[in-house]
């Protein structure tokens, strides 16, 4: 009756062991590999006879096979694993030598002939490629959007490169006709004018330099950043046009505001993508005297960066689709501006919304947390 | 003197440096509203003017300056994309316009025949003004007599025509050869004529 029984209980052990879709691994306290489901068999590449006995080192890639000893050492001292019972992603090796994200979780199993660990595991591959895909064609919006928004700019930007260009060309000319008045000309006047030549060359350079960061494609990875030194940046850009719209552009930077952890490419974008809207507001409008207002300011336990213009507005009835993709009310815009931005400010953690000033016009503000790693 | 606005101290101090090795001298301004708030500006021959400023741009200035009657020769400078305005700055009487970045020579050229235009066009406006200030030193009698004789009248004829003697448009005659410097009858034809040409 007990010998049945136990029978039984195996059989069903054995029955649950490859019915199951995860992998299932059973070790033994020093690593030792003791069964090894059909699951496991299909995601490892292994028969069970070939890794009974292996230790579990074999199914995982430097460095952290190496590292696994230890794990196994400082629980059976200390009974401290932060692995049991909720789980991680880690990466496997399977026998082709091949690695693949995976997400295992360990349970132990007590018993008096010593304890074992039983370890379930799951494939990410393709989760993990789905996301990859998803961020790659995010990446690839964001690039394009930047763009449009720097096409957009075109002439302002080579209005910013032709001006050092023309001083160039200005003080080489000018250098060239004295030596040809006068025969020669005192060394220190000829320093003088190689040294303005070289410093318009460097900021022209500047000017591609900065847009070359925003050209770039690719994901872009976080770090920490002076806020108020990223909008200044941005805000060169928009020199030419300013100029050129005759509009009043004032930046008002936060005082003391410490680093923020974020993708300086991303928050420049949603700030020249505001800016910009501004500019195209305040021109449709026709009026003369367009000013746009940049204010950063700590609130509490979060950065305040709005940026507001004495335009037309939006009308009411556009206010609650303006973050709607494919909402534009430019005549030859494309509607995804601001629906971009708000998702770069969702993935920092923040928000980005639409008020009205009271003397009209319009507000938008991106809130930013002090503190966030994502 | 060349007087150069422009709000991009590279361009400014560039094109001073460019006009000086060309032997000609500058002052700067680095807005327009700069420019108009100077009370006493050198006198100058010609104006190289930034399109695009903040503040009152380079057209208004122009059109203050067209407005003030000071009619020296401006240049515009303009980047690639306003040259439409500068064309029709150019059919409101301004001198020429150059892009940026500048031609080898380009400046110099135009600023030098902007300046050789203005001094040709001042000295004949000086002239004007002298021949004015002779026939305002005629008596209204003497003016009478000077405009028939510019018609080609003898002077039994402006006298007929005045009801004086012909003794009397002679003295007339006399004075008005004096006061106006003419030595024959063709050369003072010639002062009225350009005196006075839409007559012609």
């Amino acid at each position: 009756m007990k010998k049945t029984g136990f029978s039984d209980n195996a059989n069903a052990f054995d029955a649950l062991m490859d019915a199951a879709v995860d992998a299932i691994i059973i070790i033994d306290r020093i690593g030792a590999i003791q069964r090894f489901n059909q699951a496991a068999q299909l995601m490892f590449g292994y028969s069970e006879q070939e890794i009974l006995g292996s230790n579990i080192k074999r199914l995982m890639p430097e460095p952290h096979s190496g590292q696994h000893d230890g794990f196994l050492d400082t629980y059976s001292k200390t009974q401290q694993a932060s692995i049991i019972g909720t789980g991680r992603e880690v990466a496997g090796l399977k026998k082709d030598g091949k690695t693949f994200p995976m997400f295992l979780s360990v349970g132990e199993i007590q018993q008096k002939s010593g304890n074992r660990f039983v370890g379930i595991i799951k494939d990410l591959s393709e989760v993990r490629e789905a996301r990859d895909k998803a961020r790659e064609m995010e990446e690839q919006l964001l690039h394009a959007d930047r763009l449009v928004v720097l096409g957009e700019l075109t002439a302002g930007i080579a209005h910013e490169i032709n001006q050092p260009l023309t001083a160039i060309a200005a003080y080489a000319d000018a250098g060239r006709n004295l030596i040809e008045r006068e025969g020669q000309i005192p060394l220190e006047d000829i320093h003088s004018i190689c040294e303005r030549i070289a410093e318009q060359s460097r900021r022209a350079a500047e000017v591609v330099q900065r847009l070359r960061k925003l050209v770039r494609s690719g994901v872009v990875s976080k770090a920490r950043y002076n806020i108020n030194q990223i909008i200044r940046n941005t805000l060169l850009l928009f020199e030419y046009e300013v100029k050129r719209t005759n509009t009043e552009l004032l930046f008002f930077p936060a005082k003391s505001l410490q680093d923020l952890y974020v993708d300086e490419i991303h928050i420049q974008q949603i700030m020249v993508n505001l800016v910009k809207n501004s500019l195209d507001a305040i021109s449709l409008s026709g009026r003369k005297d367009g000013q746009i207002k940049i204010r950063v300011k700590k609130v509490a336990s979060d950065v305040l960066i709005s940026v507001t213009d004495n335009g037309p507005g939006v009308a009411a009835r556009h206010r609650k689709r303006l973050f709607e993709s494919f909402f534009t009310t430019k005549p030859t815009g494309v509607g995804l501006g601001l629906s971009i931005c708000k998702n770069i400010a969702g993935a920092h953690g923040g928000t980005l919304n639409f008020s009205q000033p009271r003397k009209g016009g319009s507000r938008f503000t991106l809130s930013l947390p002090l503190e966030f790693i994502g | 003197m060349v007087c150069i606005v422009d709000d991009d101290e590279a361009i400014r101090e560039s094109l001073r440096l460019l006009l000086y090795a060309g032997g000609l001298r500058s002052c700067v301004y680095e807005s327009a509203d700069a420019f108009l708030k100077d009370d006493k500006p050198p006198v100058f021959d010609c104006m190289l003017l930034d399109i695009r400023m903040p503040g009152t741009d380079g057209l208004e200035l122009f059109r203050i300056l067209r407005r003030k009657h000071l009619l020296y020769p401006v240049i515009f400078i303009t980047g690639h994309g306003d040259i439409p305005l500068a064309v029709s700055a150019i059919k409101h009487g301004a001198f020429d316009f150059l892009t940026k970045p500048f031609r080898d020579g380009e400046l110099l050229d135009k600023v030098r025949s902007a300046i050789d235009q203005h001094r040709s066009s001042r000295k004949k406006l000086q002239k004007l003004h002298e021949l004015q200030a002779r026939v305002d030193a005629c008596t209204p009698r003497e003016r009478d007599v000077m405009r028939l004789l510019a018609e080609g009248l003898a002077n039994k004829g402006i006298a007929e025509a005045l009801g004086i003697s012909p003794r009397t448009v002679e003295i007339h005659r006399a004075h008005v050869m004096n006061k106006m410097a003419a030595d024959s009858l063709p050369a003072l034809v010639r002062m009225i004529a350009t005196l006075e040409p839409e007559k012609n």
